[in-house]
């Protein structure tokens, strides 16, 4: 198992966002994570990120221990996350954006673009030529040199997946990576997303409302509500989970629904 | 003072001199990194402190003390930076603000360390004047001196001065706007931006903005040591928190974020600030010169106002940039 999380838990107040949770992403798969709003998928994203530090339990990546760590530790471990809503670098390029989530750039110590001009500017190439390859995959090369705060919400989105890709990630967090993308460009992103997985080994794991997506691409499919996990498997085992229902859709819709699965209106 | 009395002038360049070095320390920190740092006049009072101390109670050659008056300046960067640079932006503005009020005080009230409210001149107590400025007179007459082969009876000290201070001011510029296009630099302008998107990509956040504030009050420490030995003498008055806001000033009327803009925001401030001075014709010689003193600083508010409102991102500034959304 790649992420191993045991009885993680968060509290905000007497708010439980996150209720003594367990579960496993497995290395190499696509694993959605799901819920009616309010119930703590992006919580348990910044816990495993770094971005909040849990009250209990264990985060192993790798089998190393994570929980509590900063964000920019995990984020170096190869475990990288994006945002609900993209967080571009607005007054900066967008391939800026880009070249500055490389690793191992050494002009990044203070100085040391004197002491070593010549490693630094062989590996700004290297990071140069990967950004132009990143940006050609969600198809934003021609605005390469434009502020990144000049784009459109869905391009954001890209930006900020092909700047998570920078990093090299072994695993990667997808906070609704479709929410805002053009319909034409959602099948495109799912594409890469299986590419990331099929060819570059790369672990997904992603909140997302579209149950169509979600369906389509997982390997497995764990369903949370008011911070607990009520469900965890293979898509079609969750469609038809009577819990997963309920949660979606209330007690009374159980009987009407029938194999159909739950949806759910993603929230602008 | 006459209009066209060149040792006037070389005054103002002189001073828009070291006022470059105080704004491109402001630059690092604020318009690199985004640390609104509101006590920048602190770092230049510590080390000016520092470096007279030295030089008058421990007799210390002057290269040595205003190294350590440098170190000093960084020490109290150190001690501002390293409980704040973790919390949000709001706080490290109150504490730098708290923190160049705080200095100036101590400046005001430790007067057996500090010569207290005499300043500069007391500093082994009121009965006995001291000065530390004889080591740079000394060495700028020397180099006017030197000078004066090349350039004749035109090199004086006071030139030998703005040809010292716009150098290294002209070399700082240079190496800042190296390590600005650095992936360094980078990193610095992306924690601007966005602090938690640069921690998403795995760059110690904490780390960066303290480089960026202690570099930044080395260069405040340099304006300080430079003011005190232009000036000769000095005391806690020098170092109110208006300078802080005229480093500010520099860096809005140039162009936010554009560091070449700062050379050209000092000589605009400079000119403002002191042309002003010569505001003494009709109609404004019906008022007594204490009431055009006030006159004066209000002209100068009233010109920043209207400067802004025409042109918000400054004489070099982006105004694309401006309008994008955080």
């Amino acid at each position: 198992m790649l992420l191993e999380v045991r009885r993680l838990t968060k509290r905000f107040g007497g708010v439980a966002a996150a209720d003594d949770l367990s579960f496993d992403v497995e290395e190499g798969s696509i694993t959605a994570l799901i819920g009616p709003n309010g119930a703590g998928k992006t919580t348990v994203f910044n816990l495993i990120s770094g971005f909040l530090r849990p009250d209990h339990g264990e985060i192993r990546f790798a089998k190393r221990r994570l929980e509590g760590r900063r964000g920019d530790i995990v984020a170096r471990s190869g475990l990288v996350r994006t945002f609900q809503t993209p967080r571009v670098l607005t007054r900066m390029s967008v391939l800026d954006n880009l070249l500055l989530a490389a690793q191992d750039q050494p002009g990044e110590r203070l100085g040391l673009g004197w002491i070593m001009p010549r490693r630094v500017a062989r590996r700004e190439r290297e990071i140069h030529a990967r950004a132009l390859e990143m940006l050609d995959l969600v198809r934003l090369r021609h605005v390469s040199d434009q502020y990144a705060g000049a784009l459109s919400g869905g391009q954001r989105k890209l930006v900020e997946f092909a700047r998570a890709l920078m990093v090299m990630p072994r695993m990667i967090l997808l906070d609704e990576p479709m929410a805002g993308v053009l319909p034409a460009l959602v099948l495109q992103l799912l594409d890469h997303v299986q590419d990331l997985r099929d060819h570059r080994g790369v672990t997904v794991f992603l909140i997302e409302h579209d149950m169509d997506v979600v369906m389509s691409v997982s390997d497995r499919v764990i369903v949370m509500d008011e911070g607990r996990l009520i469900a965890d498997g293979p898509p079609q085992a969750i469609q038809n989970d009577d819990r997963v229902i309920e949660a979606y859709l209330g007690p009374a819709a159980q009987s009407e629904s029938s194999g159909k699965g739950p949806r759910e209106t993603p929230r602008g | 003072m006459d209009v066209f009395n060149p040792a006037f002038w070389t005054f103002v360049a002189i001073m828009a001199g070291i006022y470059v070095v105080l704004a491109l320390g402001l630059y690092v920190q604020f318009s690199l990194a985004g640390l609104p740092n509101f006590g920048h006049v602190a770092f230049m009072a510590v080390a000016a402190y520092t470096m007279a101390i030295l030089v008058v109670r421990a007799a210390m050659p002057l290269p040595v003390a205003a190294i350590f008056g440098l170190v000093a300046a960084v020490a109290l960067g150190c001690l501002l930076g390293i409980p704040s640079v973790r919390l949000r932006a709001d706080y490290l503005a109150i504490a730098s603000v708290a923190a160049g009020e705080m200095v100036r005080y101590l400046a005001t009230n430790l007067s057996w360390l500090t010569g207290g409210p005499l300043g500069s001149v007391g500093l082994l107590g009121p009965a006995r004047f001291v000065s530390y400025n004889a080591g740079w007179q000394d060495l700028l007459d020397r180099l006017s001196r030197a000078l004066s082969s090349v350039l004749g009876s035109a090199a004086t000290p006071d030139r030998a001065m703005l040809l010292v201070v716009w150098s290294l001011a002209g070399a700082l510029l240079w190496v800042f706007r190296r390590l600005e296009r650095s992936p360094w630099g980078r990193v610095l302008r992306a924690i601007r931006e966005d602090e938690t998107a640069a921690t998403a990509v795995g760059k110690h956040v904490a780390a960066f903005k303290l480089q960026a504030l202690l570099l930044g009050a080395a260069l405040g420490g340099l304006a300080g040591l430079l003011l005190a030995w232009q000036i000769g003498v000095f005391s806690p008055n020098d170092f109110e928190p208006t300078l802080t806001f005229y480093a500010y000033l520099i860096l809005i009327f140039g162009g936010m974020n554009r560091l070449w803009a700062i050379p050209v925001g000092a000589a605009v401030f400079s000119l403002l600030y002191t042309g002003t001075q010569f505001l003494t014709f009709f109609p404004l010689s019906l008022v007594d010169s204490g009431s055009r003193a006030f006159l004066r600083l209000f002209s100068v508010g009233f010109l920043l106002v209207l400067f802004m409102m025409i042109r918000p991102q400054g004489l070099l500034g982006n105004r694309r940039e401006l309008l994008l959304e955080k």
